[in-house]
């Protein structure tokens, strides 16, 4: 369920599988207003009203109206992770978990021969 | 050195035999079961690419067709944006491979052609001509329309076995609509049987890997194979073969449509617990195997199965819990078995289980001599010497890409065994060698055809 | 209590070919109906079978992964005879909860076999025979003379120490290609950590760890409701099993040893698990019914159950959010206005994940799975509810094509089943009988292959080779 907050107009992602059928509390990952929803098969029934307190529910994710990302701990529920230091873009990599050579990260034409990077074809 | 090798072997335990038959490490001091096989896998995604992929493995020489440049869509998929392989092709070094084409590729070679092209289908027809087996997985009718379908090429080549794979069939009433893996788990039944009960909150699940596809491609090449056997054996005809993986997913639904069809009844979630015996389910452990660690996987709570639905290891699962009033309760395994004692027994397990980790447990059912198997997550797979040893797991020389580690074949055998080769090769790396080897390109066609971006 | 009065399957009547088809040209009916012609399951026995001419021995008994890769060669045409203990493998007597009332019950002895077991009993012949005799051993030898396949998931090396395992039977018959199956291995360090059912060897593997809810959603490692591992590692075995049948005949002449576990049949469609990890040290997550690597691609809750929507790249992309707009233009103008979703990769960030689902939610809750599914395929969008075994059963397309089919067996009456996939031009898989009750077929194997006489059958019955000794002290 999309909350858009009466307060502050930020965008807070009520992620579908928790929040389809949910009575309770979330935060405004924007402003931190306390609000209170109570939603039925995906749509809100009752709310948003302002309430107190511990939130139940913090949202999966938020942005606001100009599309810039809000997200965080405090801020929303922590993602999956595979690592600790997971960032969810590219990562250029070239080493493997044991030291030894692999072709992670952006080439250009002069890197390779062929099709195989010179750093991996060339290597002893 | 022994006098008689024939005895000697003899005395070999039988651990070391299998040992010595199977060591993943002389893979390749043998002959491959389907060399001198050519297969042609016009496909993407992974339903298709798998089939063909298997048949690799297995030393058959896969050529694998993609669209020029930028080649098959899954190239492009890969864990949270993350992790990619580069390059993508030479002519786009600075993009890379996703990680979700890994695994659904191995040992085979890779041309590109665009078979929208006129020139591009005179292309595949050349290689059909000189195929055994063709795996396509196109949507319905394209390559027929596009002139290199089955009706097409069982003209140019009678022997040649054509598969097409995919998700509802290429007839009937949902003929034209596209199918991926998930949608096949969906619509096929497995999906709404797994997961979390119902009264607990629980939603279906789906199977995580791309189940139907990596193990419909499996069914595929055994169809394959045995299409071969006929051929070589028999007719010395080639044949058409359609898998349809939702057809598939409801080949395995085990007792699910037999007892609908019989009484009515549809077969519901039942998470981690058995529907037929018990206890044989999946409990948790209330403390992690790593309380130290900072990766989120290694921190949260251990699971495990425990497996003690004889009356005899129930009762040595009750002595070991130290409660005797559930041994005298849920003695006999008509009253265990029940889908109420089920809602008693395993929360009762995890309980007990609540201050210790998977291992804790383990090492405890394996003193009482009870069947267990804790949860083990990637990193612990990769690692345990058991996987190792056995090549199920192993790390990988790959001649373009670097050092990987990599699933080895799925199933081993002592005279052919299926190997790994390199995992995957950037798209186009191999047009020069195939198309100059079957199609007869010659360096300047080449050329051409590659500033055309029809290869 | 009175049962209730179960309606007779189908419950609505198979559509005609003309009702299909209705309203299209000629030209796009053309490519459909010569499929239809070529692989009808109703014409599979105008046509041969592909492994007609092999015979295997399925030995295995308490696992699954045996029965699953001999069904599959005995759909393609195998000769298969199913070797049980007397008294039958003890997988036909399980039930769900214990119900014996849902158990199949032979109308000539009452015999009762369970659903799981019957579903795999396709085309073999069932023999009973204890190994663990030395008679039962002997007889066993015979048999391996006349057959081209033996499968057996004995403990690992228990049918060497027998006098029977690949090394003796090689013996015997060099052409012989000999299976061991089994949940993690008869080799390596823990080939004898005992386990024979399934989900041992999905927890094994990683697979359990990863399907589910991740914990950041309240959820657990997740099992399949299926004995999964074992169907991916019977088909692996069953893979592995024709590619030595075609080097003994092209090339060798000679059988040889083949090993096949559930559990590494699930490593190695574990797509890039290990990869990842070697790459960086991640640990695969589970994600729910989201995809780590697609974004569109997952199953999230609709209106009336839950719903699958897929669209990898870009132009279906668009195409969901234009079936969207139509009735939420909001959505869709957030959607498309926004930059960090422009790229296909970029959308796989977690964050953009969430977002999209949010979004998709604020459409499909609206929506019944029907009706989803209608709009989205209007667009070629891949789509569908997630199905339960009933609406499975009645599904439109399955029952046209024939996923799923009734048998009316002469033991059992008629079962509802899930036909074989294995659709051919020229050598289909096909259904000729499912289940047999115990040891149904010793008379035909065993004089057929053996040339036994009633003597002999008094005599193996007395003695406990194929019948249990304490059943005869009862009488």
């Amino acid at each position: 369920m999309l909350l858009t907050c009466p307060n502050c107009k930020t965008k807070n992602f009520l992620d579908p599988y928790p929040f389809w059928n949910f009575k309770g509390t979330t935060k405004c990952a924007g402003c931190a207003k306390i609000w209170r929803i109570e939603t039925s098969s995906g749509a809100c029934v009752k709310g948003p009203d302002a309430a107190d307190g511990q939130p139940d529910l913090l949202p999966g994710f938020a942005e606001k109206q100009d599309y810039s990302p809000i997200s965080g701990p405090g801020l929303t529920r922590p993602a999956p992770r595979a690592r600790k230091d997971a960032v969810c873009k590219p990562i250029p990599i070239q080493r493997n978990i044991r030291g030894n050579a692999v072709s992670g990260r952006p080439l250009k034409k002069e890197d390779l021969i062929g099709s195989r990077p010179k750093f991996i074809a060339g290597r002893k | 050195m022994a006098k008689d090798t024939a005895s000697a072997t003899q005395k070999q335990s039988f651990e070391e035999f299998c040992h010595q038959a199977f060591d993943p490490t002389k893979e390749f001091s043998k002959p491959e079961a389907l060399k001198g096989v050519r297969v042609l896998s016009c496909t993407q995604y992974i339903l298709g690419p798998s089939c063909a992929s298997y048949l690799a493995e297995l030393g058959a020489e896969v050529i694998k067709i993609e669209a020029p440049r930028r080649g098959e869509a899954m190239r492009h998929t890969t864990p949270f944006n993350e992790p990619f392989l580069y390059p993508l092709s030479r002519w786009v070094p600075e993009r890379g491979t996703g990680l979700g084409f890994l695994g659904a590729n191995p040992n085979e070679y890779f041309i590109s052609v665009d078979f929208h092209r006129p020139e591009g289908q005179a292309i595949v027809k050349k290689l059909a001509a000189k195929s055994d087996v063709m795996v396509e997985n196109y949507r319905p009718g394209t390559f027929d329309r596009w002139g290199i379908g089955y009706r097409q090429m069982k003209e140019i080549n009678p022997r040649l076995v054509y598969c097409w794979l995919g998700g509802f069939g290429g007839w009937g009433p949902g003929r034209v609509r596209a199918s991926y893996d998930i949608l096949g788990q969906s619509q096929g039944g497995n999906f709404g049987m797994t997961g979390k009960q119902e009264f607990l909150g629980g939603a279906p699940s789906k199977h995580t890997i791309w189940l139907a596809d990596y193990w419909g491609g499996m069914m595929g090449a055994v169809q394959i194979l045995a299409a071969l056997y006929w051929r070589d054996k028999v007719s010395g005809e080639g044949t058409f073969t359609e898998y349809s993986q939702v057809h598939g997913v409801t080949r395995q639904l085990e007792y699910a449509l037999p007892l609908y069809g019989r009484h009515g009844i549809t077969r519901q979630r039942w998470g981690n617990w058995d529907t037929q015996l018990c206890v044989h389910g999946i409990i948790k452990c209330g403390k992690s195997s790593y309380p130290g660690s900072e990766n989120p996987q290694e921190s949260e709570e251990g699971y495990i199965l425990i497996s003690a639905y004889t009356d005899e290891d129930f009762a040595r699962l009750c002595k070991v819990v130290g409660d005797v009033k559930m041994a005298e309760k849920y003695a006999k395994t008509e009253n265990r078995v029940k889908a109420q004692s089920q809602m008693e027994i395993y929360p009762w397990l995890e309980k007990w289980a609540a201050d210790k980790t998977k291992e804790q447990v383990a090492e405890i059912m394996d003193k009482a001599n009870i069947n267990n198997q804790p949860v083990w997550n990637a990193k612990e797979v990769a690692n345990h010497p058991h996987w190792v040893q056995r090549g199920a797991v192993r790390w990988l020389d790959d001649p373009t890409f670097g050092e990987l580690l990599h699933q080895g074949p799925a199933y081993k055998m002592s005279a052919t065994p299926p190997r790994l080769k390199w995992a995957l090769k950037p798209v186009g790396a191999d047009n020069e060698l195939i198309l100059g080897k079957l199609a007869g390109l010659s360096t300047e066609e080449l050329r051409r055809l590659e500033e055309q971006e029809c290869i | 209590m009175d049962t209730p009065k179960v309606p007779s399957w189908p419950a609505i009547p198979i559509a005609k070919p003309e009702e299909v088809y209705a309203g299209l040209s000629d030209q796009a009916k053309d490519y459909p109906l010569y499929l239809e012609s070529i692989t009808r399951q109703e014409k599979n026995f105008e046509k041969p079978e592909a492994l007609a001419l092999l015979r295997v021995l399925d030995c295995t008994t308490s696992m699954m992964i045996g029965h699953w890769c001999s069904s599959q060669l005995s759909e393609l045409g195998a000769e298969v005879i199913q070797v049980e203990p007397p008294g039958g493998d003890p997988l036909r007597k399980l039930t769900p909860f214990g119900r014996k009332e849902y158990m199949f019950k032979d109308k000539e002895s009452g015999e009762e076999v369970g659903g799981q077991f019957l579903h795999e009993m396709r085309n073999k012949l069932s023999v009973t025979l204890n190994l663990e005799t030395e008679e039962g051993r002997e007889i066993l030898k015979k048999l391996v003379v006349h057959s081209d396949v033996v499968i057996e998931n004995g403990t690992p090396g228990q049918w060497d120490a027998w006098g029977i395992g690949y090394r003796q039977l090689r013996e015997i018959n060099p052409r012989l290609i000999y299976c061991w199956v089994g949940q993690r291995g008869q080799w390596g360090p823990l080939k004898d950590k005992p386990g024979m059912l399934e989900p041992t060897a999905q927890a094994a593997c990683g697979f359990v760890h990863g399907t589910g809810d991740p914990k950041e959603f309240g959820g657990q490692p997740t099992r399949s409701a299926l004995w999964m591992a074992d169907h991916v590692g019977g088909t692996s075995a069953a893979m592995g099993i024709l590619a030595a049948v075609l080097y003994r005949n092209n090339v060798s002449g000679e059988g040889q040893f083949i090993e096949a576990t559930s559990a590494e049949a699930i490593i190695r469609i574990l797509d890039y698990s290990w990869a990842w990890y070697s790459m960086d040290g991640s640990i695969r997550p589970r994600y729910g019914n989201w995809d780590l690597a697609i974004n569109i691609y997952a199953v999230n809750p609709c209106k009336d159950g839950y719903m699958m929507v897929g669209g990898g790249h870009d132009r279906l992309w668009y195409r969901i959010w234009r079936t969207v707009g139509d009735e939420q233009p909001a959505v869709e103008e957030d959607i498309l206005g926004d930059l960090h979703l422009r790229d296909v990769t970029e959308r796989l960030a977690h964050d953009m994940q969430v977002k999209t689902y949010t979004m998709l939610g604020e459409w499909l809750k609206d929506n019944p799975r029907s009706e989803a599914e209608r709009k989205l395929s209007k667009q070629q969008v891949a789509s569908g509810g997630v199905l339960y075994v009933n609406e499975v059963a009645e599904y439109p397309h399955f029952k046209y094509r024939g996923h799923v089919a009734e048998c009316d067996s002469p033991h059992y009456g008629k079962i509802l089943y899930g036909t074989t996939p294995f659709l051919q031009h020229k050598t289909p898989g096909r259904l000729k009988w499912l289940g047999r009750p115990v040891g149904y077929d010793n008379e035909d194997v065993y004089r057929r292959l053996l040339g036994f006489n009633r003597d002999d059958f008094a005599r193996l019955s007395q003695t406990g080779v194929t019948h249990e000794e304490e059943e005869e002290e009862e009488l």
